[in-house]
């Protein structure tokens, strides 16, 4: 009776794991829809760029800080194609999931300070910082789920503080460089995503070789 | 002192020296500047200067860069591989996600000008080549042929590992045609293009683009023929061909089916010639004889006149004129004239003449003889085509379209026929007073001509205000077809004004009785000049009462205009008209008429004739009308 009642219910239990599996979504598709994601945060944050190239004062050229100054430069990350290939799937998307995250504090700060912006499309680029907002957040959520589905490795993340500060600068100039120089760092760190993201999607999708 | 003087000319001379050098061109060279940096593939890039003026001297490029975390300044490795006036920087010297801060140098004899600085990542300047492997070739979808254009990405741009993903675009245009057709296609490497034109060479060209760079150039052009499918529009065409055959004959049978309404409604039936005695039965038995005697008439031409009613016409159809004017002048061409044109017309159907006739008369004005001619012949034209409103009326009336040529020239179109000899003139007894009332009606409603002032003869209607219209309207008409039929429009002609003058309610009532108490003209005969003499009846007990109350005999006068005016003897200024409405003769007269002047009403009221002057002092018969007939024999106007 007894043993009777236990494989009725391995059974049971078996049953209900190929249907969960086969309902699942495969990992393919979620990482395809991850890298549209980052597709689109890297095109609004180029495109929040120009908008601030057009009005920096050319003062800003000189003093503004350098890249390696970036809040995220101290992540190492592949510098070529042949660095990033060698790269396992694990840590690529961690790679992306810590980039992800070490904006956040930054990104609140932004639109926090937008309206003090000395620039005339003030109200644009206030909208646009919004979008970040909402598309990095539910990129993340994404990369979360992703994650989960690729073992504990994909788990980890670095932590990258940002220690700017809550403000951007005290008088008009700096607000601008300041604005500026924050937004490159992080057009850079997104296309890393996407980069990181894409190829992962490649990888994943080897029995649908016309996605890459 | 001398010595100082050397020194001052060697000086000189150096200073002019060199300064002469430099006016020879000689100079550093200008500045030179980055134009553009370019990475095909994400692994290596090359980067274009543009050099400034060489100064006159050779000068030499060099390109400086140095990457964003080390101070380490490093030269351009490879000058050669990607041409003139370029640096490229193969895959060890390709690092992405770094800025890389390039400087170009220009070097001759003199010195070395430095271009601006330039900061680049590699990531951002991607432009890949163009897509390789262009194919296009037509296929066929259930018998519509369409294009398939397939490609490669460039060899170069790694898309497998997810490195690069491209998205593509291709264009496509006709042969001579000038626009292109773009089409996005997206990451696909494959693309059908619809809608073909059969037998037309297509050019297709494609391009593609990393997700974030620049547009590659278009690929060469790729050539393909579409092959006439004509066989395939032939077959629609069998189907149009035999479909249109199908409806012809359908429209065929249906016009053969209606073929007799067809025929009715086009060519409508003439009505053929109806003469009395003749027999078409005896003509087709080929009996001639017979044919011909029975045409004869015993009582043709009329020699009694008993027969008056047959053969004569029984219609006086008065016009009406517009023209307010009673002048009297062209009153011989005028008769003549309106004899000749009389004759020339001819109607179908009796009766015919309308209260618009009175156009025929209304250029009257002019004094030519022939003119009035045409003009009597165009407006008799035109009346006929106003008759066509009348035909109804008249439809309840005639019987069979009967014509009679001769006949219809009897009828009434102009008055001096009737003014000429005829001394007296009855009025037909077939005449009824109620048609001629309701004749009246209709006249009245047609004529609202305003009274021509013709120097013809118009019987004016009376009036330059339409008030007095209705009573005096005279409906007379000649038609030698029907003797009961009342011709319901009045054609004037003559000059004598017809009119209950111009006034309101009196002249009606006078109207009235005057009407009730018709003198009745009897036609006497037919003159070999188509006109109708009349004499007066005596009436018996079927006639009406004569006038007693009126008595137009009088002749007060005549005026300036050669009017008559008569007078009547009862003592009333309004003077009514006479009404004379049966009459019937070529031209027939109006017995007495009050006519008051058209034009200005102010004529006296009495009873004038506007025809001739004089004879007024013509006896009258005791049945008090005035024998106008032989008041107007002479038509001096």
């Amino acid at each position: 009776m007894a043993h009777r009642r236990t494989s009725g219910s391995k059974l049971l239990m078996t049953v209900l794991y190929m249907v969960a599996s086969c309902s699942a979504v495969p990992i393919s598709d979620l990482l395809d829809r991850a890298s549209q994601g980052s597709d689109k945060l890297h095109s609004l944050s180029t495109t929040l760029t120009q908008v601030l190239d057009s009005h920096f004062p050319p003062i800003g050229r000189v003093i503004t800080p350098r890249p390696s100054t970036c809040h995220t430069s101290s992540l190492h990350t592949p510098n070529d194609k042949a660095q990033a290939l060698q790269v396992s799937e694990s840590d690529l998307l961690s790679l992306a999931r810590s980039l992800l995250a070490a904006w956040v504090d930054p990104l609140v700060v932004l639109s926090a300070t937008v309206n003090t912006l000395p620039h005339p499309a003030q109200s644009s680029i206030s909208n646009k910082i919004q979008e970040l907002q909402q598309h990095s957040k539910s990129l993340g959520d994404g990369l979360d789920i992703i994650s989960g589905k690729m073992g504990p490795a994909a788990q980890a993340i670095s932590t990258l503080p940002y220690r700017g500060g809550n403000d951007i600068g005290q008088d008009k100039i700096s607000k601008l460089i300041n604005f500026h120089f924050l937004m490159s760092c992080f057009r850079r760190d997104s296309h890393k995503i996407d980069i990181f993201l894409k190829v992962l999607r490649c990888r994943a999708a080897k029995m649908q070789p016309e996605m890459c | 002192m001398m010595r100082k003087g050397v020194e001052a000319v060697l000086l000189l001379s150096l200073l002019f020296f060199t300064s002469h050098a430099k006016a020879t061109r000689f100079s550093p060279p200008g500045k030179p500047a980055l134009t553009r940096c370019r990475s095909p593939e994400k692994e290596t890039f090359t980067c274009w200067w543009e050099p400034g003026s060489d100064g006159g001297l050779p000068t030499t490029y060099a390109l400086y860069y140095r990457k964003e975390n080390s101070e380490t300044v490093y030269e351009c490795p490879d000058y050669h591989t990607a041409g003139e006036n370029s640096c490229f920087f193969n895959k060890n010297d390709t690092s992405i996600w770094v800025n890389y801060n390039i400087t170009v140098v220009a070097t001759n004899a003199l010195g070395s000008t430095f271009s601006d600085p330039v900061d680049i990542d590699v990531v951002y300047i991607v432009k890949p080549n163009p897509p390789e492997k262009v194919t296009v070739s037509v296929m066929e979808d259930k018998g519509w042929p369409f294009l398939r254009v397939s490609w490669e990405p460039p060899h170069k741009a790694d898309t497998r590992s997810g490195w690069i993903t491209l998205i593509y675009e291709l264009r496509v245009k006709l042969e001579g045609e000038d626009e292109w057709e773009m089409h996005l296609a997206g990451q696909q490497k494959m693309f059908n293009i619809f809608s073909l034109r059969s037998g037309g060479t297509y050019h297709v060209q494609v391009r593609c683009k990393p997700d974030h760079g620049f547009w590659s150039e278009w690929s060469s052009t790729s050539y393909i023929k579409v092959p006439d499918y004509f066989h395939r529009e032939k077959s629609v065409w069998i189907l149009i061909t035999v479909f249109s055959a199908f409806i012809f004959l359908i429209l065929t049978w249906l016009l053969h089916m209606n073929s007799h309404s067809l025929k009715h409604c086009i060519l409508p039936p003439v009505p053929g010639p109806k003469i009395k005695g003749f027999d078409k039965q005896l003509l087709k038995d080929g009996k001639s004889e017979d044919v011909f005697s029975a045409l004869v008439v015993s009582d043709f031409p009329p020699t009694t006149s008993s027969n008056y009613e047959d053969l004569l016409v029984e219609y006086l159809e008065v016009y009406i004129p517009e023209e307010q004017e009673l002048t009297l002048e062209e009153s011989k061409d005028l008769h003549d004239s309106c004899l000749k044109s009389e004759g020339s017309t001819s109607d179908n159907d009796s009766g015919r003449g309308s209260c618009d006739s009175h156009t025929l008369l209304m250029d009257k004005g002019e004094a030519k003889e022939g003119e009035r001619q045409t003009d009597q012949e165009e407006s008799q034209t035109e009346a006929q085509r106003q008759q066509k409103d009348w035909d109804e009326e008249e439809l309840t009336y005639t019987h069979e379209d009967m014509v009679s040529p001769d006949m219809s020239s009897g009828r009434v179109k102009t008055w001096p026929s009737v003014f000429s000899p005829l001394p007296q003139y009855t009025l037909s007894p077939l005449v009824q007073r109620s048609s001629l009332e309701m004749a009246k009606q209709h006249c009245l409603s047609d004529s609202m001509f305003p009274p021509s002032s013709t120097s013809s003869y118009l019987i004016q209607p009376g009036n330059s205000t339409k008030e007095a219209l209705g009573p005096s309207h005279w409906e007379f008409s000649l038609s030698n077809k029907q003797p009961q039929l009342l011709h319901p429009k009045t054609q004037a002609h003559s000059d004598i004004n017809i009119s209950s003058i111009g006034h309101k309610q009196t002249p009606v009532s006078l109207q009235s009785p005057a009407l009730r108490r018709t003198e009745y003209v009897e036609v006497q005969r037919v003159n070999e000049e188509d006109m109708v003499l009349l004499q007066p009846i005596v009436c018996g007990e079927g006639c009406p009462q004569m006038r007693q109350a009126e008595d137009y005999s009088k002749v007060r006068g005549v005026d300036s205009d050669n009017r008559l005016l008569l007078q009547r003897e009862v003592a009333k200024e309004e003077v009514d008209m006479c009404p004379y409405e049966d009459q019937e003769a070529d031209g027939a007269t109006e017995s007495c008429y009050t006519s008051s002047d058209i034009n200005t009403n102010q004529k006296p009221p009495a009873c004038s004739y506007t025809a001739t002057p004089v004879q007024d002092n013509r006896t009258l018969p005791a049945s008090g009308y005035v024998d106008t007939a032989t008041m107007f024999t002479l038509p001096t106007y």
